[in-house]
């Protein structure tokens, strides 16, 4: 006999508040007695600003004119600024700076041991280190880190949010209807589910995104189709464990629908490990998508402002002047890509011992 | 005698998964042919022929592309059975011209020497390391233990490859620092000036595989230059492996530990060490084997990201090859050939599962 | 030994002589739990005492603290978020909370910020004691027998786990014996046998015989010839022929070897409790004068007299640490001596990887499934406990915990989760097992007065926490004195009371109360038809009214007139 339940039932029974809200009140103060999960959500929540900013007013954080690095859908060519001095406002002054780039460029071959070939930098010399000038140092041919990794951010986190809502929005509604329903329906759904487990998520994405060829909107495609089985089976777990809950005999009792069963009783029951889920995956997906363009999936052109792709091109950096010393450009992408994953990961952690009453203390 | 039946209804209750595989992958194919059917075919005609409009006919003809859904389907997997699985393009590395079948026999040996080590290293460090950390929640050792598997976990694989790199490989940080050598920045196994001979000889390479190959005919000189490429890349993905099991036996241990039959076994005088030995752990590695499954496709996913980084040749970089060197069938036979892997891991983990949790009837 | 050492206390302290008569003693027990919205104060003040060859009912509604008395007697409760925060439990005269000041340090900030402070290495210490007083002293079943059993490993295995590890000496002595059985054993058994007149004593005699030689695979054999045989000689004879055919053909020299090192082994394990009691005694005696002087002037008689005491017990108790220290070390000593291998191993692990052994505990615990009347017990020893009923697994269940033959088993509901019809062979069960005569006896907990009626010698009645009311069971089922358990008496359909037809059963109002926030005062006064305004400002306590009938009520006390008196 758990006597610690026993003992928070009593207390609900006798307590004069609102049952609900108190509890909401209880799992908010567990919620924040868990230093490390509220710091994983303060870390989300800066980047969540960051990307938000950078959505409404580019101009405040990222780059003002010229080289609009921020605006990926319209497809860049960095061929088109070929050997012309283009001018790069300083993120602090304001002012701009002239510099050029010279890219003699072509498709990448296979893997990323495979150099690009470029012409040698003309302006600042290899690299900037990070100092008050350059914020976070620049890459090969001077391009500034610390305003393309904000724009950066601002894509990743959409597209890892776009992917793990739509996903887990298809998944728990198919999932829970095939935990409600079951039978037949529930077979041929889990026999489909079977399927997408059984191939590793990186090697699926990359025969889905080879068949629909690449580009940015069947990268979020694919991974959607990839993410909406996890979710339909978590809930579909879920789905069947509530529906043996007297509270849904007695909704049906009353003459409830099918479908407002499902949707009023039961998917509500249902979504507390979604939440979970979905917390972890934003990491996941962040990874996956950053993986994808680091394998050479390069989305709309290669300088989408990506972290992946960031990543790679700071990696690139260092071989092209053999300089292993240049750390900067691969770090410091890496090291925001990891603190994120870190973040959402500890966010559900939090989440998951808030939710679950079980390990509750 | 009876966990051979087991073996046997798990067998047949693969074949739908494996059929739904095949469905799937000859969907990839389907749709492939519907949108680069050129490209499709043009890899088997001779381009340097004449009349090269008869021959894309000729070659769909033979290929199959008149035929409908369902035939073509039945063609494929006959096709899977007793065929070569297609052919690479010509220009593609190393397997150029060469069936597909052949390419994966080649890069297989290699990617399973990762992924022994890899499964080894992770398995032999989380049992105990585990069963300490979770016998132990909140602790010191626990914090250490949560905060280095949430690390693992959230580490994308390449980003931790590449750190290795910059650490460990020859002209890295950490070599320099302290003067030695360090590991190679990539590669599958040491290229030889002068190769030792059992290496050309066809038949005294029984496994392909470059470690146990060495160790069968004693030489551990080339077994261990081998080794020390696997080092890296089998580092990188047994972190992330590790902290994924880590974390699931700690989960499992804490969620045993709370349960009824622990206060018994405590009840009855069971000394401390004894009760998580035996009471606790076996039942926290029930949930953590369902796991595995997940943690090794995980695994055979890094594998991609791995091999890609470290120019490792194996599984992984095949199919990333295929794909961004446009290979079709390599694209679709390296996808179904993962998902036979990991059907197979399934079934290996629910034997594992049966084996361990009487409650599963067999 | 340990009651020994107590009996020369007995003219300072009537505590020790308590503790020498009951079983268990339990003395100012509070435990509480940190619950994320506050502090639970699950059980406070809490004194009772089992005595040998009872049967104690604890008896109240769900969540007044029973289930925590017995987890908190034998030291289980879940630690976060529960803890013992102070008290005695005497098991058997020794007292395992002795050194809890050591163990843990609570900081309470407020209410939903307690900070707990763990000491390891005590609490290692103290785990390791306990763990050689569980299961040997006292042992539990439990409520919900299917949560209780270990669901991956065999019945067999976790019936056999207590009797490896507390009857391991008696275990390898019996193979040794078997071994080494020859006409002469025989011929006393025999003799023994036959000079008892009474078939029961006889019978016994018989059983434990077969007890002490092992000789369960050939048991039917021995009670046929134990029964026709009258000549001494030819039953010998025939003993020792079936003793033959069930001797297993061990290396005698190894066991008996193996049984000198765990009879020091043990003698080790006695000495160490002893050396914890001493300490523990001192500390009592300490705390005993700090009451004393604070509750009578100073420079009193017995205060006097206690110090005294005090005094020459430390210098005592000195001379006997030392001692036992250089005993247990000579024990160690002999140990590395007569199985050097083993004095090694068991370092590192408790385990005996030993078949013989193992195969001899199974055939125990075949005799333990059978006393608790389980068909084919072979077979349900190689089951694992998803296969097998709810009534069938509390019976294993009771086997186990009877195995090691402990002095009190602590039944925590043992049938509120099986059938009806189980539920009563599951009390005629624990009736016909507990042997009484040798003094074991039982906490028996339950929310069902009817089983109490059944089963008890002695009830105490729990609310909130406290102990209300306690009594032999036909006085407080004829007279009952506490307005709870009046309440709890009148809930309840009784033949034996005429009552008018309109009338329906009393419940009664109100509920249990929430220990985060108890009531003050008497906890039950909220509730209570007779309530004072005393009530709800102090706590009654424990007042013997009767001999044998403790009540805590102002109702039967004489404080309330004295207030009442001083109000005037």
């Amino acid at each position: 006999m758990d006597l610690t339940v026993e003992a928070t039932l009593e207390s609900e029974i006798v307590s004069k508040k609102h049952p609900r809200a108190e509890d909401f009140i209880s799992t908010l103060k567990v919620f924040v007695k868990n230093r490390i999960a509220l710091a994983g959500l303060i870390i989300v929540v800066i980047y969540a600003i960051i990307a938000i900013l950078d959505w409404v007013y580019p101009a405040y954080l990222g780059i003002k004119s010229g080289f609009d690095l921020s605006d990926a859908l319209v497809t860049f060519h960095m061929s088109t600024y070929l050997g012309k001095p283009i001018l790069y406002p300083s993120p602090i002054t304001g002012s701009l700076i002239p510099f050029t780039i010279g890219v003699s460029y072509g498709v990448p071959p296979y893997g990323s041991g495979a150099i690009i070939t470029l012409i040698p930098p003309t302006l600042h010399g290899p690299t900037n280190t990070p100092g008050w000038w350059w914020i976070f140092g620049s890459t090969a041919y001077n391009l500034p880190i610390f305003p393309v990794m904000l724009a950066s951010l601002k894509w990743d986190l959409t597209y890892t949010v776009v992917i793990v809502l739509i996903g887990a929005a298809i998944g728990t509604i198919v999932g829970t209807f095939a935990g409600f329903y079951g039978g037949a329906t529930d077979e041929a759904i889990m026999r489909v589910t079977d399927i997408f487990f059984s191939i590793p998520f990186l090697v699926l994405a990359m025969a889905i995104l080879y068949v629909m060829g690449v580009s940015i909107n069947n990268v979020l495609l694919a991974l959607i189709i990839i993410w909406w089985p996890i979710y339909a089976r978590l809930t579909r777990g879920q789905a069947l464990s509530v529906k043996s809950n007297k509270f849904v005999e007695a909704a049906t009792a009353s003459g409830s629908s099918r479908i407002r069963t499902m949707f009023v009783h039961i998917l509500p029951n249902v979504l507390a490990p979604v939440f979970v889920q979905i917390s972890l995956d934003l990491g996941t997906v962040i990874a996956l998508f950053a993986t994808l363009d680091f394998l050479g999936f390069h989305y709309t052109s290669i300088y989408l402002p990506e972290l992946g792709n960031m990543i790679t091109w700071g990696d690139q950096t260092r071989y092209l002047f053999a300089t292993p010393m240049n750390w900067w450009p691969f770090l410091i992408p890496a090291l925001f890509l990891v603190i994120f994953t870190i973040a959402v990961n500890l966010l559900g952690d939090g989440l998951r011992d808030v939710l679950d009453p079980k390990l509750r203390r | 005698m009876k966990i051979r039946y087991f073996i046997i209804r798990r067998l047949v209750l693969m074949v739908p998964t494996l059929i739904g595989l095949t469905l799937f992958t000859f969907v990839l194919l389907y749709s492939l042919e519907l949108t680069h059917e050129t490209q499709l075919v043009s890899q088997y005609i001779n381009p340097h022929s004449k009349d090269i409009a008869a021959q894309l006919r000729k070659a769909k003809i033979a290929l199959g592309l008149n035929l409908s859904f369902p035939q073509q389907y039945i063609l494929f997997l006959e096709r899977l059975v007793n065929g070569t699985w297609g052919f690479f393009p010509t220009q593609f590395p190393m397997f150029g011209g060469l069936p597909v079948l052949e390419g994966i026999e080649k890069s297989l040996p290699n990617t399973v020497q990762l992924a022994f080590f890899a499964t080894l290293l992770s398995v032999i460090l989380s049992i105990p390391i585990g069963t300490y950390i979770g016998a132990r929640p909140n602790s010191v050792s626990d914090n250490v233990g949560r905060v280095f598997s949430l690390v693992g976990y959230a580490f994308p694989v390449f980003v931790l490859g590449i750190l290795l790199q910059l650490l460990f490989s020859r002209a890295g940080v950490v070599p320099r620092l302290i003067g030695v050598t360090g590991l190679p920045i990539g590669g599958t196994m040491p290229t030889f000036t002068s190769p030792p001979s059992w290496f050309r000889a066809g038949t005294t390479y029984p496994t392909h595989i470059p470690i146990l190959d060495g160790m069968l005919n004693g030489d551990f000189s080339f077994s261990w230059g081998a080794f020390i490429y696997v080092i890296l890349p089998v580092l990188t993905i047994t972190y992330g492996l590790l902290a994924g099991l880590l974390r699931f036996i700690r989960s499992g241990m804490v969620d045993s530990l709370s349960q009824e039959y622990v206060k018994t076994a405590r009840s009855k005088g069971v000394p401390e060490s004894w009760v998580i030995r035996t009471h606790v752990r076996r039942n926290a590695m029930i949930p953590a084997i369902t796991v595995m499954v997940l943690a090794f496709a995980t695994l055979l996913g890094g594998v991609v990201v791995v091999e890609d980084i470290f120019s490792y040749h194996g599984m992984g970089l095949l199919a990333l090859n295929s794909v961004l060197d446009f290979a079709p069938y390599g694209v679709l036979s390296t996808t179904f050939f993962f998902g036979i892997i990991i059907v197979i891991a399934n079934l290996v983990v629910d034997v594992i599962y049966a084996l361990l949790d009487p409650r599963i009837r067999y | 030994m340990v009651e020994a050492e107590l009996s020369k206390s007995e003219q300072h302290d009537e505590l020790a002589k308590e503790i020498q008569e009951n079983n268990v003693v339990v003395k100012n027990l509070k435990t509480y739990f940190f619950t994320s919205k506050g502090i639970v104060r699950a059980i406070e003040n809490l004194s009772l005492s089992i005595r040998r060859g009872e049967v104690y009912g604890l008896v109240g509604e769900s969540g007044s603290g029973k289930s925590v008395t017995a987890t908190s007697i034998i030291d289980l409760i879940p630690d976060p978020p529960g803890r013992v925060l102070d008290g005695d439990v005497y098991i058997n005269g020794f007292n395992i909370y002795s050194d809890l000041d050591k163990l843990v340090r609570v900081k309470i900030k407020s209410p939903t910020n307690v900070k707990v402070k763990h000491y390891k290495t005590a609490l290692r210490r103290h785990n390791k004691i306990l763990s050689s007083i569980r299961g040997k002293w006292v042992s539990m079943i439990f409520q919900e027998p299917f949560l209780s059993m270990n669901p991956v490993l065999t019945i067999g295995f976790q019936l056999t786990e207590p009797i490896l590890l507390h009857n391991l000496t008696d275990l390898i002595s019996s193979l040794v014996r078997l071994e080494t059985f020859s006409k002469k054993n025989a011929l006393k058994v025999a003799e023994a046998i036959l000079g008892e007149p009474d078939y029961q004593k006889r019978s016994n005699i018989v059983d434990q015989f077969i007890l002490d030689y092992s000789l369960y695979s050939v048991k039917k054999y021995i009670k046929q010839t134990a029964e026709n045989i009258s000549d001494p000689e030819q039953m010998a004879t025939e003993f020792v022929n079936i003793a033959q055919t069930a001797k297993l053909g061990l290396k005698v020299e190894k066991y008996a070897r193996m049984r000198d090192y765990f009879r020091l082994s043990d003698r080790v394990d006695d000495l160490q409790l002893k050396l914890v009691s001493i300490e523990g005694e001192i500390k009592r005696i300490r705390r005993r004068i700090q009451e004393l002087s604070a509750s009578s002037p100073a420079g009193s008689d017995e205060l006097r007299k206690m110090r005294n005491y005090l005094d020459t017990r430390t210098s005592q108790s000195e001379k006997e640490t030392l001692q036992i220290k250089e005993e247990i070390k000579r024990a160690k000593e002999q140990m590395r001596r007569v199985y050097p291998a083993l004095y090694f191993k068991r370092i590192l692990s408790k385990r005996v990887r030993d078949k013989n052994i193992r195969m001899a505990a199974e055939k125990r615990a075949i005799e333990f499934l059978e006393l608790v009347n389980i068909p084919a017990p072979e077979a349900i020893m190689n089951s694992y406990p998803h296969e097998l009923s709810g009534g069938m697994l509390q019976r294993s269940m009771i086997a186990m915990a009877l195995s090691s033959s402990p002095k009190v088993l602590i039944a925590d509901e043992p049938t509120t989760a099986l059938d009806v019809t189980t539920q009563a062979q599951i009390l005629n069960l624990i009736n016909r097992v507990i042997d009484k005569r040798r003094g074991q006896s039982v906490l028996f907990i339950t929310h069902d007065l009817a089983v109490i009626a059944e089963m008890c010698d002695r009830v105490g009645v729990m609310y909130g926490g406290n102990l209300v009311e306690e009594a032999p069971l036909e006085k407080l089922f004829k007279n009952a004195k506490h307005p709870y358990t009046i309440g709890l008496m009148n809930s309840i359909p009784r033949h034996d009371v005429k009552v008018d037809k309109a009338a329906r059963l009393e419940s009664i109002p109100g509920s249990v109360p929430n220990l985060i926030d108890p009531p003050t005062g008497c906890r039950f006064h909220p509730r209570c038809k007779f309530r004072m305004d005393i009530c709800s400002e102090k706590k009654p306590a424990l007042v013997e009214i009767e001999p044998e009938h403790k009540v805590a009520c102002f109702l039967y006390s004489d404080e309330v007139e004295e207030s009442v008196e001083l109000e005037e």
